[in-house]
């Protein structure tokens, strides 16, 4: 029922409305694109459970950390503002330097974070997010920008190897999907 | 007047009403109830749709997806009732709609947070918050075409059919039923009208009757006048012969023939009176046996020498319901025309006998009047109960005498058949009908003043009241002739004075018909209440007289005989204190 081909002008649309005007040092282009990433890391949080292990209390927020260099700046804190997802807070969380990622439930991974992600180890509970634009190496959800449209291709694999259940709705929506 | 009668009676039949209007609340309230039971329906299913579009929309909505999103809407298409479909996003901005020809889509919405649902302007609009995982993502909407009211209409003509009929049904069957109460009412007054008019005709026949009979009457009193003339002739003479001759054999021939013409005299008015049917009518339980027996004398004197006098009636007849007087003067009709019928001579037969009855017809006893007369002509035969029917000569016959063997058979509930053969006799058959009423005690037989005593106190002295001297006269010496004393009053007050004076009476003989003021029937009733035992015998040749006498007292009519007498004085004294 859907077709890969996706005009971007819709997207820009869209993320203009949702995203709101743009503070950034980045460009016209990467204003748009890291806005509408932004907003998605945001919408993840609510197409996405968590294992009751990986809950840190019935109200602690969800973490969304963004490793490495942080290509968002204020976007990300914008589209987080005020959301819920599953009922808890959204709460961004910047690891400039070597951190656990204990009060982590999403992980963007940004440009040279690859070591940090290394280190930290099992990935249980965690949905871990790639940027084509940072790195080649993909994680359970990876972005991409495909017909000048932000895209994503989604490992379920991996994310059911660290507990988490992806709604078929984003699955739906996913460039391709990586099934066992 | 019950509810029940008045409600029939009222022109509204009200029940009809009343089951009408009950109809038409319960088909109200079915049709409000499912018209609620309908909406809800609607709007479930229509919630129900949004909330699909919302679930299913959620991830175009969350992630930009315009073109799935507008897939989605379009898919609801396929409900017919869906006017336009639209997804908003969390800012209430238009994603993706569809909208069927004259439908608007707002490119901004009204916020709503909740999920909705209303009716409006005949529209039914649902309103679904799009939601994933907690965060609002924006709103789906759906506007339906709430049903247009010719459907609805539709929906309930049905109803309303089988209401409009049932109505119909309740108002044809009050006309009806109103109709019907009025014909009947119409038919009652008719049958009424009719009623009437049968009464009032029967009434005018027997008017007509009655005066047809007077007329004939009339006619005849010519002959009837002719025939007294001829007796008052017989009896003048006889008495004025017998005044001339000493000799005793001729004194005895003479006085009988003055008897033979006094009796046919009586017999004639008798006959009269039954025609007209003015003599009151007495039936009484008859043996007939004694009755027939007790008439033989009579009958024999009636009869000549040269004809033989037969009576064969068994002992065990039954009895049967008729008046003495009428059967007697029947017989005594029968036997006087068989002796015309046989101037030669011959034999006079009464014979009696049980008809038992069926189940159709009731028990009976035969009366057969035989004589071996001259017989009846074939066409005479058929005539020969009509009144007035005679083939004798004037002065000689009135043709009543078989009309009143008639009347006596029909009126005493039976009937009377004859059977002819010219040259062999004639015979009578009257058959009436047995009675299950017990016969009266028998007459204390035999005659004689020391017999009189049997009845109870013995009788010696008569109270006669009769203002005719002449009558006054022949009656005395019939009492005196009976071993009575007598004393005579003119009038019923002297009567009462002289009863007064000395109440030493042990019976009142008493004319009815008196000057003075009093008539015989006050004068016995007063008397009755002085002296409740004291036997009262009234006399009367007056009709009129004796039906107004009914059966309040015992009654002889006049002109009787000395045995006429005897007799009723008798059953008098019988009667006293009973
Ligand atoms: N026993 C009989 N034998 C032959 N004819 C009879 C006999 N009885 C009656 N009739 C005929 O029937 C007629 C009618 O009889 P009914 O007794 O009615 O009248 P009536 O004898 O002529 O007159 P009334 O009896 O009045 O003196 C008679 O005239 C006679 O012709
Ligand atoms: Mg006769």
């Amino acid at each position: 029922m859907r077709t890969p081909e996706r005009p971007f002008l819709v997207a820009a649309i869209v993320l203009g409305v949702l995203a709101g005007p743009s503070a950034g040092p980045a460009g016209a282009g990467d204003d748009l694109e890291y806005g509408v990433k932004a907003v998605y890391l945001v919408r993840f949080a609510a197409f996405v459970e968590w294992p009751a292990a990986a809950r840190r209390g019935a109200d602690a927020p969800v973490g969304l950390c963004v490793i490495g260099q942080d290509p968002f700046g204020p976007r990300l804190d914008a589209a987080a503002r005020g959301q819920r997802a599953h009922g808890r807070p959204l709460v961004v969380r910047r690891l400039a330097g070597p951190a656990p990622l204990d009060a982590c439930d999403i992980v963007y991974v940004g440009r040279g974070a690859e070591p940090m992600l290394r280190e930290a180890g099992d990935p249980s509970g965690r949905l871990i997010v790639t940027d084509a634009a940072a790195s080649s190496r993909r994680g359970m959800i990876h972005f991409v920008v495909a017909e000048g449209r932000v895209r994503f291709h989604i490992d379920l694999r991996a994310a059911s190897g660290a507990g988490l259940t992806i709604s078929s709705r984003l699955l739906n929506l996913a460039l391709s999907v990586q099934r066992r | 007047m019950t509810w029940l009668e008045q409600l029939r009676n009222s022109r509204f039949p009200i029940l009809a009403i009343s089951v009408l209007l009950v109809l038409l609340v319960a088909g109200l309230l079915i049709s409000v109830a499912s018209e609620r039971a309908i909406r809800e329906q609607m709007a479930r299913e229509a919630g129900a749709q949004a909330d699909l579009l919302a679930s299913a929309v959620s991830g175009a909505l969350a992630f930009g997806d315009r073109a799935a999103a507008q897939d989605y809407v379009d898919a609801v298409q396929v409900n017919p009732n869906v006017l336009a479909a639209a997804v908003y996003d969390e800012r209430n901005r238009l994603v993706a709609s569809f909208a069927r020809p004259g439908q608007d889509i707002p490119a901004v919405a009204r916020p709503r947070d909740h999920a909705t649902t209303l009716f409006r302007d005949g529209r039914l609009i649902v309103v679904r918050p799009v939601e994933q995982g907690g965060q609002r993502l924006g709103t789906a909407r759906l506007r339906l075409m709430d049903d247009p009211p010719m459907q609805r209409f539709m929906r309930y003509a049905s109803l309303i059919l089988v209401l409009a009929l049932g109505a119909l049904a309740v108002g044809i069957l009050a006309v009806a039923q109103t109709a019907l109460m009025r014909a009947n009412r119409e038919l009652a007054d008719q049958a009424q009208a009719l009623r009437d008019q049968i009464r009032d005709r029967e009434k005018a026949e027997e008017a007509l009757r009655q005066s047809q009979k007077m007329e004939a009457i009339g006619r005849l009193t010519g002959g009837i006048a002719h025939d007294f003339n001829n007796l008052l002739m017989v009896a003048s003479s006889g008495i004025e012969l017998l005044e001339r001759t000493t000799d005793p054999e001729r004194r005895r021939k003479l006085s009988e023939g003055v008897r033979q013409a006094v009796a046919r005299g009586a017999a004639l008015t008798s006959q009269l009176l039954a025609f007209s049917r003015q003599a009151p009518m007495k039936s009484a339980v008859l043996d007939l046996r004694g009755q027939i027996e007790g008439l033989r004398f009579m009958l024999e004197r009636s009869l000549r020498e040269d004809i033989a006098l037969v009576i064969d009636i068994p002992g065990d007849l039954w009895p049967v319901e008729a008046d003495a007087g009428e059967l007697e003067l029947a017989l005594l009709n029968l036997a006087i025309n068989a002796r015309d019928a046989m101037p030669e001579g011959g034999t006079f037969t009464l014979s009696a006998r049980n008809l038992a009855g069926s189940a159709e017809t009731p028990d009976a006893v035969r009366l057969e009047i035989t004589d071996t007369g001259v017989g009846i002509p074939e066409a005479t035969l058929s005539r020969v109960f009509e009144p007035f029917f005679t083939t004798k000569e004037v002065g000689r016959g009135t043709g009543l005498g078989l009309s009143q063997v008639y009347g006596f058979a029909r009126s005493s509930g039976g009937s009377v058949e004859v059977r002819s053969q010219p040259g062999a006799g004639t015979t009578f058959a009257i058959t009436l009908p047995r009675t299950r009423k017990a016969p009266p005690p028998a007459p204390a037989p035999s005659a004689g003043a020391s017999d009189r005593e049997s009845g109870g106190a013995a009788v010696r002295r008569v109270l006669l009241v009769e203002d005719d001297d002449g009558v006054a006269d022949s009656v005395g010496q019939m009492l005196e002739r009976l071993g009575l004393d007598h004393v005579r009053a003119e009038t019923a007050p002297a009567a009462l004075a002289l009863f007064e004076a000395d109440p030493a009476f042990d019976l009142v003989v008493s004319d009815m018909v008196m000057p003075g003021g009093m008539d015989g029937l006050t004068l016995a009733r007063t008397l009755h209440d002085r002296a409740p035992t004291l036997p009262i015998l009234l006399t009367t040749g007056y009709s009129a007289a004796a039906a107004a006498a009914g059966s309040e007292f015992p009654l002889l009519l006049k002109p009787y005989r000395l045995e006429d007498l005897d007799q009723a004085l008798r059953t008098v004294a019988a009667g006293r204190g009973a």
